[in-house]
């Protein structure tokens, strides 16, 4: 049983039955762990992972902007040794080309004309930019974990389980948290006031005079012509724990550099043109920062998954989780590398943003097992609130 | 949570299995569950001890796609606590549950699955005790919406989920341990323990006053809550099977 011999084999180490620690880590993954987490007390050690970090300290983190010449934005970002790479392409998507676009749009205006309060309006308005963005998925991010970033994954197998989910992750968490403005990625049109009318006026400059503001409301309402898609393409070059992480993180700030370039469209060739000038290309402007974090729930107690007996009653673990006191039962590691996520199950995933120094939570999930409760959770939030400094920081810098 | 239907043993080829029904989003789900089985392709490299716990989503109209994937990744870990995977004549076997999605809202794209998910944690339960897995303990889910006021609604639907400020699907262990939490959309911690707390008086026959200040009496509202619900339906089952045997008696 792991945790019988992890009381044997930790002092023993040392003295007779001579092991090197890489052979020991290999051999009982969960001793190894749990003896760095509980030194015994006469020794005087911190607790400590294994790969000597502190259990709610990060790895170092760096990020990259703008190393890919052909895309709209890009970013490296290295969390220890899991790196992810993320491009940004935008494409233009005509509305002709939408099926349904004729006809959502005369239903759209028609709400619009109904609703005349001006709350209701933005309620609508907000409607209207989560309609373009989810129904016409302006937003496509994939993710690839077939590079060979790791043992486990073969070089151009089909995508994995894991890599399925995590794309599923990025874009729901891309709509949720509405970070691109709908916005930013619609081409539109003015068309020009040349009717009979206008004519009219022009001669008669009295009765322009007095209807300039009429005249203001005749003009042709401004239409959408085309959408600007994203692919928002991840690749995990490296993968050492914490795929999640790394991979916002680098979606994050390739969104944050992408520059889309000054797209119009052209009545004579009827179709978009775009300029090459790149002042007069525009950055994204970007809802908010949702910063991710993760962490993992090691148990000290290997078994404690199937001993069907022994679960006690929540509140019966924590009168007897006081009463232990000074032997933890568990430690929540923050950041968790490779080694560290094969031996635990409980996993908390966290997404923070910041409003005028209040702390938002934008995403919380926590599965896996059922030692996490409130009280760890708000903890988790304050660390998840601290990091979100430390990565606009880094994300600033870029 | 009103009004829940579900029977169990309704497939005679599989070793369990259950249909499920939800009135409020309109979720009508079947899932199969066959336990232990042998695995194409054993996994003793990963964890020869235990048995592999394998869940497959496939959508009503459609091949599943990436959400399904996703899903299907958080059913495994709930699940795979709740199974004791290393009684006898489970270790290096496979439970496999299927569960398919009947009736229903369609979920596209980049979707959230929150609004399915209790459903399928529910089928799943039933279907595992269905086919007499053994389990370490039962658990009961539930889906909580903050509305853009502030305030808590229970029994969505598919359109006040989507109105919804944040959606929450909390589940329960029958020990009362948080087993899942699933929070999106913008909130704050202290929202978030009030959603915990309302959650749990849902899964769990507690007789909590409220907002009006009246009490549900836990013994009228049992088959309204999960934790009874799921109660009531294995019941229902056991009666129906050994009805021979307690008539004659």
């Amino acid at each position: 049983m792991a945790s019988s011999s992890a009381s044997t084999a930790a002092p023993a180490a040392p003295n007779s039955l001579s092991l090197p620690p890489s052979q020991f880590a290999r051999l009982q993954p969960h001793a190894y762990l749990l003896a760095h987490l509980s030194p015994p007390s006469s020794s005087n050690q911190p607790s400590i992972r294994a790969n000597g970090r502190a259990p709610s300290q990060f790895r170092v983190t760096s990020a990259n902007a703008g190393s890919l010449t052909h895309t709209n934005g890009s970013a490296v970002v290295r969390l220890g040794d899991t790196t992810a790479v993320c491009g940004v392409r935008a494409e233009i998507l005509h509305t002709d080309d939408i099926a349904s676009w004729s006809v959502s749009q005369s239903t759209n205006a028609n709400k619009r004309r109904r609703i005349g309060e001006s709350e209701k309006e933005t309620e609508a308005k907000d409607e209207e930019d989560r309609a373009h963005i989810e129904d016409l998925n302006l937003l496509v991010p994939n993710i690839s974990l077939s590079t060979g970033c790791a043992p486990g994954f073969i070089p151009s197998a089909p995508p994995s389980a894991l890599a399925q989910s995590l794309s599923h992750q990025i874009l729901s968490l891309l709509h949720t948290s509405r970070l691109v403005q709908a916005e930013d990625l619609r081409i539109w049109y003015q068309p020009p006031n040349l009717g009979p009318e206008e004519a009219q006026q022009h001669n008669d400059e009295e009765q322009m005079d007095l209807d300039a503001g009429a005249n203001e409301e005749e003009t042709k309402p401004a239409e959408i012509k085309a959408f600007w898609v994203l692919y928002i393409d991840i690749m995990l070059i490296s993968l050492a724990g914490n795929p999640f992480d790394a991979a916002w993180a680098s979606v994050l700030a390739a969104l944050r550099d992408t520059k889309l370039p000054k797209a119009w469209w052209d009545v004579d060739n009827e179709s978009i043109l775009c300029s090459d000038d790149v002042k007069e290309s525009q950055k994204l402007s970007l809802r908010g920062l949702p910063i991710s974090s993760s962490f993992c729930v090691f148990e000290a107690d290997a078994a404690a998954g199937w001993r069907a007996v022994v679960i006690p009653d929540a509140e019966e673990q924590k009168v007897q989780d006081s009463k232990h006191g000074s032997q933890q039962q568990k430690w929540i590691l923050a950041d968790p590398d490779g080694y560290e996520e094969g031996l635990v199950q409980e996993r908390v995933y966290l997404v923070v943003d910041k409003e005028e120094g209040k702390t938002v939570i934008v995403k919380m999930e926590k599965l896996g097992g059922w030692t996490v409760d409130s009280e760890d959770l708000r903890q988790l939030v304050d660390i998840s609130a601290q990091r979100w400094d430390e990565m606009k920081r880094i994300l600033d810098q870029c | 949570m009103v009004g829940l239907t579900a029977s169990l043993s309704n497939l005679s080829r599989s070793d369990g299995s259950a249909s499920y029904k939800c009135p409020a989003t309109g979720y009508d789900l079947l899932g199969a569950v066959n336990a232990p089985i042998e695995l194409p392709a054993r996994r003793d490299a990963l964890k020869p001890e235990e048995a592999t716990v394998e869940v497959f989503v496939k959508p009503g109209n459609t091949t599943a796609g990436v959400g399904e994937r996703y899903v299907e990744g958080i059913l495994r870990s709930v699940l795979s606590k709740v199974v004791l995977g290393r009684e006898r004549g489970f270790p290096r076997r496979g439970v496999v549950i299927t569960l398919a999605i009947v009736g229903g809202e369609t979920l596209d794209r980049g979707d959230s699955y929150l609004t399915i998910l209790p459903a399928l944690l529910h089928t799943s339960l039933l279907a595992l005790l269905s086919a007499a897995v053994p389990l370490s303990m039962t658990f009961s889910a539930t889906l909580v919406g903050v509305n853009k006021s502030g305030a808590i609604i229970t029994d969505l639907s598919a359109a006040d989920a989507k109105a919804a400020a944040s959606l929450h699907v909390l589940a329960f262990s029958s020990k009362n341990h948080l087993l899942l939490n699933q929070s999106e959309g913008r909130f704050d911690f202290d929202t978030w323990e009030q959603v915990r707390d309302r959650a749990l008086s849902i899964c769990k026959d507690m007789t909590t006053p409220g907002p009006d200040g009246d009490i549900a009496m836990g013994d009228e509202a049992d088959s309204s809550r999960p934790e009874g619900f799921v109660r009531e339906t294995v019941e229902d089952r056991l009666y129906k099977d050994y009805s021979w045997k307690i008539d004659s008696i």
